[in-house]
């Protein structure tokens, strides 16, 4: 018996097998993403900051919207075109079917790259700048890492004296990544002194390896190896210690349980001893001249004179400052202070004047000193727009985002109130693609600025890590994305190698685009949920 | 062929996640005493380095065995061989049909499986282990478990995580294609309402598994979000864990998201388990007993009700989070509800058995052992379903002793049972009767032996993760933990009775691994195609069914449990048995 019904339909269903198959999938899909759409709706109402409305620029969003609206209706004319067996037809609407999903991840990939190399920064008080970060310099000139670029990373600086390596944990990437600071530093890491243990039962410490000797892989790997073997060897033995502790603890003590006996079961570490192996749980080398190293904040539990990985390397060595340098900042916002200070009853107004930005930088002082006349100049728009309630209020007034956030647009049109040019229109239609143009709007638009590390409380770019709205906007586009990608490989894949299926059986690719449209459609449909509640609200 | 590979591979990782039970219950009855010989010698002189100390099971250890225990019971073990073993292999015969409506997307729902079954187990040689934060890997435990692994993908916790989402990926093709099957390739006659309740079982199984897990997914996407690039989450504000390594968060997440999440799944997944259990008994029972299923309609209504309510009671696993009475009490309701057509399936089951004429064959043994051993575990459930009396048992042996009573002796023991009926169709012969007895009889009392204890030293207090067996709680045990009246010290012992019956178990299976694969060739031949002369229509194939499964196709002319009909000379009357008399009844309907 051959499988029924695959490209003919059951008559008492009206439906053949793969149609039955891509709805099911489609109610397992509505799920999946019904999850994550819970889940927005969880992780907002639940937010214990201010949650970002209104901050991706729409006008990309809004283009994909209607891209992938037209992409869903030539599909259907694709599908058309094969039920009416026009293959130059289907060619040419499944064509701009999938050039549409080409251009729909461009823009995708524009918006995502913009926001990878964004940075955000939350001082100790809760005040936020963003922009980018900055390169140092000494002499006027960029200061290059080893690998001969420019750093623009939050970095934590350390002048390494001394470098300990968990023989087991040490993580391998990390130790040429040490090596190579050091040598861009001209130093020399070396072991500080000889490593010796017993490797064999009753015989005397052997030298496994000889100070002096510099840092690689390749040594720590046999020093590791000499640990393990250790290390077996004893664990072995000390069970087999305890286990004999045990048989004659139970026959000194008839009719107890183990529970009652198990205080005063122990090993006699000391006769032990002698039939143990040396193991070397680490190894120290010397870094010499002392090397200024730069790690991850994630990466490091940072401390004056002693520092640890996250691999349990530790660091010997002065902390050094490690400010984070912001070579242009784009955004002052104060709302996640105010939340804070309305929650502890403090004025937001005194909130804003005490916080550190305020009174660090004249920046940030005249920039929030026009921020309020704009509020002023707002509010009497709002008043003189839509009047006064029947409280007698105005009817609406500023936001709180509108109240406590200057954005780039805001700092742009400062500095065209003080007097600089505007930007052209292109220039301007770039900005909403790409995010503020530092080079045309110049330094005083966008100052550089630095914050001792000291005052910064939670520093990332502008990935899923900064605060859970850009998690679940990163989840759910990426995951749509990668549903966007599927389905178009699925179409092209009909596009381009489905000649021959539709000279031998075309009901069949018919029923096949159908199947892949209904996806296509579902693709779509998602969009028109996402783009609204990440975008617009 | 697909089905018995699905069927295998579920038995070695049930065997494996037995395996590390065991270990685990010598840490609980022997705390403090070395790993003994007999089971320590499966483990590496490095792997032991690492992960016991001076022989010990330490608690770091015996909460990944525990994570691991469940993970594989549950996702590797009874899933796959409910749903994809017995289902695969019986679910296609049974309605007719040559084969599953995706036979390439079956295979491909196969290998995702144990990929993901692989990748889980492979984590126990990382230096980091295997996951270790429960089988419900809860954040924000689970977010920060291995956080000290700089390369996060080589870290337990995650690839735990990287093999769910393969699991889920191979459960989401296999619903599909269920799903598909039946609705679309039942032959000429076999109507809905002539559907063996097999089917219907697999049918509702089928739209759980679809429809539960992908919120799971969800949740196991934004976890690996938390663990790989350091999002929030599952993680909320104010949690610093500098100590442990990790820091750097923005916090201001959900460590509740993800329960609910999970539950989502995690309590239709209980009727995953359950559903092919029943499924494998309610053909057995009127087999065996030469009597129609009783209340056919009832249990089939029963058990679309079952499906649709196993999706609003998912909260009563989280009374102790403090997510409001108002929440509490309407998940209590639900709870309760669910046990409803519960009761009335089994209750039919029962029912059935009334004045048949019995025969006590090899799956018959099991299918009679389920009902009670099912019934023990689900009757324990309604203490744990009222928000007053889970303040008490939340987190004790006593929801330990619950949910295993459900799924070891209740539905392993319908598995068995499916074995044993379904094996003559397989092989052509039965498996031995006098192994049988040495398998069923020690394994109806270990069980019994393990798990009864379970019951009565949760209600002592006894909580479910004490890596020891409540040994650190000796020494104040007369007047801190006080529950019922009863204290630590009374109820300790028990442990070692409970290890010893899991370690008896362990013995008594060898019987039946024996009977499994000498009696493929030795075992005593069936006579015939229909050997327990059954009426569904997996019996009118070849033995064993080949390539297409029938050697034309079979018309279906009646009920799927025509036993005892007066009107007849035998006792059974198949669905394929062309009427004699043209009975309009009887007249096919649908298909073509």
């Amino acid at each position: 018996m051959e499988i029924p019904y695959v490209v003919t339909p059951r008559k008492d269903t009206g439906l053949f097998n793969s149609k039955i198959a891509i709805w099911l999938f489609l109610a397992s899909e509505v799920m999946l993403f019904g999850g994550f759409f819970s889940a927005y709706v969880f992780l907002r109402l639940g937010a214990d900051y201010p949650w970002p409305e209104r901050t991706l620029p729409v006008l990309p969003g809004l283009i994909n919207t209607f891209v992938l609206i037209g992409s869903s209706v030539t599909v259907v004319f694709a599908w058309a075109s094969l039920k009416l067996r026009e293959w130059r037809k289907f060619q040419f609407f499944m064509g701009i079917t999938v050039g549409c999903a080409m251009i729909f991840m461009v823009l995708k990939g524009i918006e995502y790259n913009v926001k990878l190399h964004h940075q955000a920064m939350k001082l100790k008080d809760y005040s936020v700048i963003e922009g980018h970060l900055g390169v140092e310099s000494e002499d006027g000139k960029p200061v290059l890492d080893h690998k001969g670029s420019t750093i623009e990373e939050n970095l934590i600086f350390v002048e390494a004296s001394k470098l300990t390596f968990d023989t087991v944990r040490f993580y391998k990437p990390w130790v040429e990544e040490l090596l190579a600071q050091a040598e861009h530093h001209h130093s020399k890491v070396a072991l500080a002194a000889d490593v010796t243990a017993i490797t064999k039962v009753g015989q005397p410490a052997e030298t496994i390896a000889k100070a002096g000797e510099s840092l690689s892989v390749e040594l720590l790997n046999r020093i590791r190896a000499a640990h393990l073997a250790a290390r077996s060897h004893n664990a072995a033995n000390r069970t087999e210690a305890l286990r004999a502790e045990w048989v004659t603890a139970k026959a000194a003590n008839p009719g107890k349980k183990g529970w009652q006996i198990a205080s005063g079961v122990n090993i006699d570490m000391a006769a032990l001893a002698p039939t143990l192996l040396g193991e070397i749980s680490t190894v120290s080398f010397s870094v010499d001249p002392p090397a200024k190293l730069d790690f991850q904040p994630r990466d490091i539990k940072a401390a004056d004179g002693q520092s640890r990985l996250r691999d349990d390397t530790v660091v010997d060595g002065k902390l050094l400052a490690s400010p984070m340098v912001f070579h242009h900042i784009d955004a002052i916002d104060f709302q996640h202070l105010v939340m804070k200070a309305k929650e502890k009853g403090i004025d937001p107004e005194v909130a804003i004047e005490n916080s550190w930005l305020m009174k660090n930088s004249t920046f940030v002082r005249d920039a929030w000193a026009w921020h309020q006349g704009e509020i002023k100049k707002l509010s009497a728009e709002l008043l003189q727009a839509h009047g006064v309630g029947k409280d007698g209020k105005p009817r609406y007034v500023p936001t709180h985002k509108e109240l406590y956030r200057i954005g780039w647009k805001d700092l742009a049109k400062m500095a065209e109130d003080h007097g600089r040019a505007k930007l052209s229109g292109v220039d301007a239609a770039k900005e909403e693609f790409f995010g503020p143009d530092y080079e045309a709007r110049g330094d005083e638009t966008f100052p550089g600025f630095s914050v001792p590390r000291e005052q910064i409380g939670f520093a990332s770019k502008f990935t899923p890590a900064w605060n859970t709205y850009y998690a679940i906007y990163f989840t759910m586009t990426g995951l749509h994305g990668l549903h966007v990608i599927g389905g178009a490989l699925v179409l092209a894949y009909y596009l381009f190698f489905g000649k021959k299926m539709y000279l031998s059986n075309p009901e069949w690719l018919a029923n096949r685009v159908e199947i892949g449209g209904l996806f296509w459609h579902f693709v779509d449909l998602v969009w028109i949920f996402v783009f609204p509640i990440l975008y617009l609200m | 062929m697909i089905g018995l590979q699905y069927g295998i591979t579920a038995l070695c990782f049930l065997a494996f996640g037995f395996y590390l039970m065991m270990v685990m219950r010598w840490s609980i009855a022997y705390p403090h005493q070395p790993l003994p010989e007999w089971m320590g010698w499966v483990f590496t002189d490095g792997w032991k380095a690492r992960w016991l100390q001076d022989g010990k099971v330490t608690g770091e250890t015996y909460n990944m065995f525990g994570a691991m225990h469940g993970t594989i019971m549950v996702f590797l073990g009874i899933v796959p061989l409910g749903f994809g073993a017995f289902g695969n292999y019986v679910t296609p015969l049974q309605i007719g049909a040559p084969d599953m409506a995706f036979p390439r997307l079956n295979m491909a729902s196969y290998w995702i499986y144990l990929l993901g079954g692989l990748i889980m187990c492979a984590s126990f040689f990382f230096e980091s282990g295997a996951a270790k934060s429960g089988w419900t890997n809860y954040s924000p435990l689970a977010g920060f478990a291995d956080g000290q692994v700089v390369n996060q993908w080589l870290a337990g916790q995650t690839q735990w995580l990287i093999g769910l989402v393969c699991l889920i990926t191979s459960s989401l093709l296999g619903s599909v294609n269920f799903i598909t099957t039946i609705i679309n390739l039942r032959v000429r006659g076999m109507t809905w309402m002539r559907m063996p309740f097999f089917v219907w079982a697999m049918l509702v199984t089928g739209f759980l598994l679809l429809l539960a897990f992908p919120p799971l997914e969800a949740a196991g996407i934004m976890q690996l979000m938390d663990r790989v690039v350091h999002s929030s989450f599952f993680m909320p504000s104010g949690l610093f864990t500098k100590s442990e390594g990790l820091a750097d968060l923005s916090g201001g997440g959900s460590p509740l998201l993800f329960q609910h999440l999970f539950w989502f799944l995690g309590h239709p997944e209980v009727y995953v388990l359950l559903l092919p259990a029943f499924a494998c008994v309610s053909e057995i029972i009127p087999a065996n007993s030469r009597k129609p299923l009783w209340g056919y309609k009832s249990m089939v209504y029963s058990v679309l009700l079952l499906g649709f309510l196993s999706f609003v009671v998912w909260a009563h696993h989280m009374y102790m989070t403090g997510m409001g009475a108002a929440v509490s009490t309407f998940f209590q309701t639900t709870t309760v509800l669910i046990s409803v057509p519960s009761v009335v399936i089994i209750t039919a089951m029962l029912i059935s058995l009334w004045g048949g004429s019995i025969r006590f064959t090899t799956p018959m043994m099991w299918a009679c052992a389920f009902i009670p051993m099912f019934g023990i575990g689900g009757l324990t459930g309604l203490p744990l379903a009222f928000n007053l009396a889970d303040l008490h048992l939340h987190d004790t042996y006593y929801v330990i002793g619950h949910f295993h009573y459900v799924v070891a002796p209740g539905i392993l023991f319908g598995f068995f049972a499916g074995i044993h009926h379904w094996y003559p169709k397989i092989t052509g012969r039965y498996m031995g009767k006098t192994l049988n007895h040495l398998h069923f009889w020690p394994s109806l009392i270990c069980m019994n032996l393990i798990f009864f204890p379970m019951l009565v030293q949760g209600m002592a207090g006894f909580h479910r993760r004490w890596y020891n067996g409540g040994d650190a709680y000796l020494s104040k045990a007369a007047d801190s933990v006080n529950i019922f009246g009863n204290t630590v010290v009374q109820h300790i012992d028990m442990n070692i009775i409970m290890s010893m019956g899991a370690w008896t178990m362990a013995l008594f299976q060898i019987p039946f691994i024996i009977n499994l694969f000498t009696a493929w060739k030795f075992g005593k031949k069936a006579e015939g195609d229909n050997p327990w002369h059954a009426t569904t229509l997996e019996w009118a194939t070849p033995t064993p069914p080949g390539h297409g499964n029938f050697l034309k196709e079979p018309v279906t002319y009646r009920g799927p449990y025509e036993y005892s009909r007066p009107d007849c000379d035998s006792d059974f009357l198949p669905q394929w048995t062309e009427p004699k008399h043209l009975d309009f009844s009887e007249k096919p309907t649908g298909g073509h």
